[in-house]
């Protein structure tokens, strides 16, 4: 991090796509002090993202160290941050800070199957450990993606599908609430298609994240089919403004998802006072 | 009274010797000190000692006990720069912007200074240091001044404080009928002390002033009471005004936002924000995770009395310092007390 960690590094967008709806992907070369900062960052970790002018926001790091130097942000148009964003191009300068928070503890996750579980824009954090998984293939079991979102038009990261389905002992699986014409996969919610996937919880690890009101019928469903609290894990979202454990936005009762997560699993959230 | 004496030294002095120590102390540096701005009593650069608002049972004494506001905004300000931004077409370049000036605070009240001590506990003490408080803090020293009587809100001895606590200044005063005994209490406040022209003394500050005490339930009984009715019950009578938060001597949370100041020109500033507000938690999609009042305000207590302490490492401590401020300031009659005191009950 920077010496005063409230100040960004400077970094160069060098790629933007669409990845659905609403929703742009940046590919962000780091400057000055920005590139040893984010040379090595894990899966789950996230950083701040400043559309100068207009502020930033908090953003899961969407890609796995190891496939290059570039960081990727998966940023859905919301709020006047994310416009800020989605108005900038190739060649303009952005604000990045982090790496922040926990990660997903990859290493604990050897050897074990991995049920990914993605709703919308939360699929974005999830793709660093898709990759990690895809690019250490044989230290981990079977992969089980279950991607979801509202709509076809809002899937992210469809251009990789392939490569994910492609990849040994990996499976998607995809469904939206509202289909569109020539839909040819799972309609309903994700909680449906876990239902009949019905992934193997012997020696298995589930990672979830999207909206709340998923994580919460997931992670509860994923309990009833026996998957034990410290298996489970969620990465949660805070409107938080520093990420370094001051400002106090992210309390859910006596943890900050900052610095002690985003990344918990459902042992840990379950005792916490509040829920997320 | 509560000795944390630096050097084992006392002295008496007058309150023209006073005067004219504070005079010389704001020749040299920024002198902060209780001022009256329009009818209202707050921690102001002061440009004479003339306009040094002395406390009630002081000469020249104001009703007031306590300035609106605490010296938290001295090291954390209501807005502040963070850095300013200036954008030349795709170019960004930024510039960074610390507080650099001496500071001596006078007048500082015990219940202010633990306020401090305890922030401190999170912007200096917990990783990563704040640059901004760290830099206003090492260029401050704090003068107290003991408390002779308690204000009708205080509650300052029913939180770990007390009326004439030094431990947390860096100079302390305490009022006596023979004038003011003053005592150094850490070497950055010994530096400050004219000791060639003062008179030492081997006498004691005068009698604590005596304040009612009650019971606090400790930081581990409070999660037993998180689910308790008690707090909608409460809370009807909150507005969400976020006062509390802006008085209170901790209550540390902030916004970041950019701010247009010229053409191509912003600044990224912070700004006192609270968790009482409706739209605090609001998250991208507008989730909201304490939607009800109730919780926004049950927060706010669990912050002070458990929450804080266990995120700064501080064990069993309040993070309330018993100031009354909130008290004094709520519209809408909410009292600290009579919570703790609700709370304190036997079940």
């Amino acid at each position: 991090m920077n010496a005063n960690p409230l100040v960004p590094y400077l970094g160069r967008l060098v790629e933007v796509c669409d990845l659905a709806s609403e929703i742009k992907l940046f590919r962000v070369e780091m400057q000055n002090g920005g590139g040893a900062a984010f040379e090595s960052f894990q899966p789950g970790q996230f950083a701040f993202v400043s559309a100068f002018g207009l502020g930033e926001a908090p953003f899961g790091i969407a890609n796995a160290t190891g496939r290059g130097p570039l960081v990727d942000f998966a940023v859905a148009r919301l709020g006047s941050v994310t416009t800020g964003l989605h108005e900038l191009g190739v060649g303009d300068q952005l604000g990045v800070r982090g790496p922040l928070g926990n990660s997903f503890p990859m290493d604990k996750f050897k050897g074990k199957d991995l049920v990914v579980l993605g709703g919308g824009i939360g699929g974005a954090p999830l793709r660093p450990v898709i990759q990690h998984v895809l690019d250490h293939r044989r230290d981990y079991g079977k992969l089980t993606i279950l991607w979801a979102a509202r709509q076809p038009s809002l899937l992210i990261f469809t251009d990789e599908y392939a490569e994910w389905q492609a990849a040994s002992d990996t499976s998607l699986h995809l469904t939206v609430d509202k289909p569109e014409e020539g839909w040819e996969h799972s309609v309903g919610l994700i909680t449906q298609l876990l239902e009949e996937v019905d992934p193997s919880r012997e020696n298995a690890i589930a990672v979830t994240c999207g909206p709340p009101v998923m994580i919460r019928n997931v992670t509860k469903m994923l309990a009833g089919m026996g998957f034990a609290a410290g298996d489970s894990y969620v990465t949660l979202e805070a409107r938080m403004h520093c990420g370094l454990g001051k400002c106090g936005r992210c309390n859910l009762g006596e943890k900050l998802v900052c610095v002690d997560g985003p990344v918990f699993n459902m042992a840990e959230v379950g005792n916490l006072l509040e829920a997320y | 009274m509560t000795i944390t004496n630096v050097d084992g030294k006392s002295w008496l002095i007058s309150q023209a010797e006073l005067e004219a120590w504070l005079d010389s102390i704001s020749n040299a540096r920024t002198l902060i000190a209780p001022r009256q701005v329009s009818g209202t009593m707050l921690y102001r650069p002061v440009a004479s000692i003339d306009e040094i608002a002395w406390y009630a049972g002081t000469p020249g004494s104001s009703p007031d006990n306590l300035p609106l506001l605490s010296v938290k905004e001295i090291f954390f300000p209501p807005t502040e720069r963070l850095f300013k931004i200036q954008k030349t077409g795709q170019e960004i370049h930024l510039e960074e912007a610390y507080p650099e000036w001496e500071t001596v605070v006078f007048g500082v009240r015990p219940c202010d200074a633990r306020g401090v001590k305890l922030l401190d506990a999170l912007f200096l003490d917990t990783n990563p240091v704040d640059s901004y408080y760290a830099r206003r803090r090492a260029n401050t020293t704090l003068i107290g001044l003991a408390c002779k009587e308690a204000g009708p809100t205080c509650f300052c001895s029913s939180v770990g404080g007390a009326p004439d606590d030094a431990r947390d200044m860096d100079i302390m005063l305490y009022e006596t009928d023979a004038g003011y005994l003053a005592e150094a209490v850490t070497e950055k406040g010994r530096f400050l002390i004219p000791a060639g022209e003062w008179r030492e003394t081997t006498s004691r500050s005068g009698p604590t002033p005596c304040m009612e005490q009650f019971p606090v339930p400790e930081n581990g009984k409070w999660p037993e009471h998180f689910n308790d009715a008690y707090w909608a019950r409460m809370s009807e009578r909150c507005l969400s005004c976020r006062a509390c938060a802006y008085v209170c001597p901790t209550c540390h949370c902030f916004a970041i936002r950019d701010e247009l100041i010229g053409p191509g020109e912003f600044e990224r500033i912070r700004c006192w924000d609270s968790c009482a507000g409706e739209n605090y938690r609001r998250v991208a999609g507008g989730h909201r995770a304490r939607p009800e009042k109730a919780e926004r305000l049950r927060n706010r207590f669990f912050c002070k009395f458990y929450y804080y302490a266990g995120q700064t490492g501080l064990g069993n401590t309040s993070a309330c310092t018993g100031c009354g401020r909130c008290i004094d300031v709520c519209p809408a009659g909410v009292d600290i007390t009579e919570v703790l005191l609700d709370l304190g009950k036997p079940a």
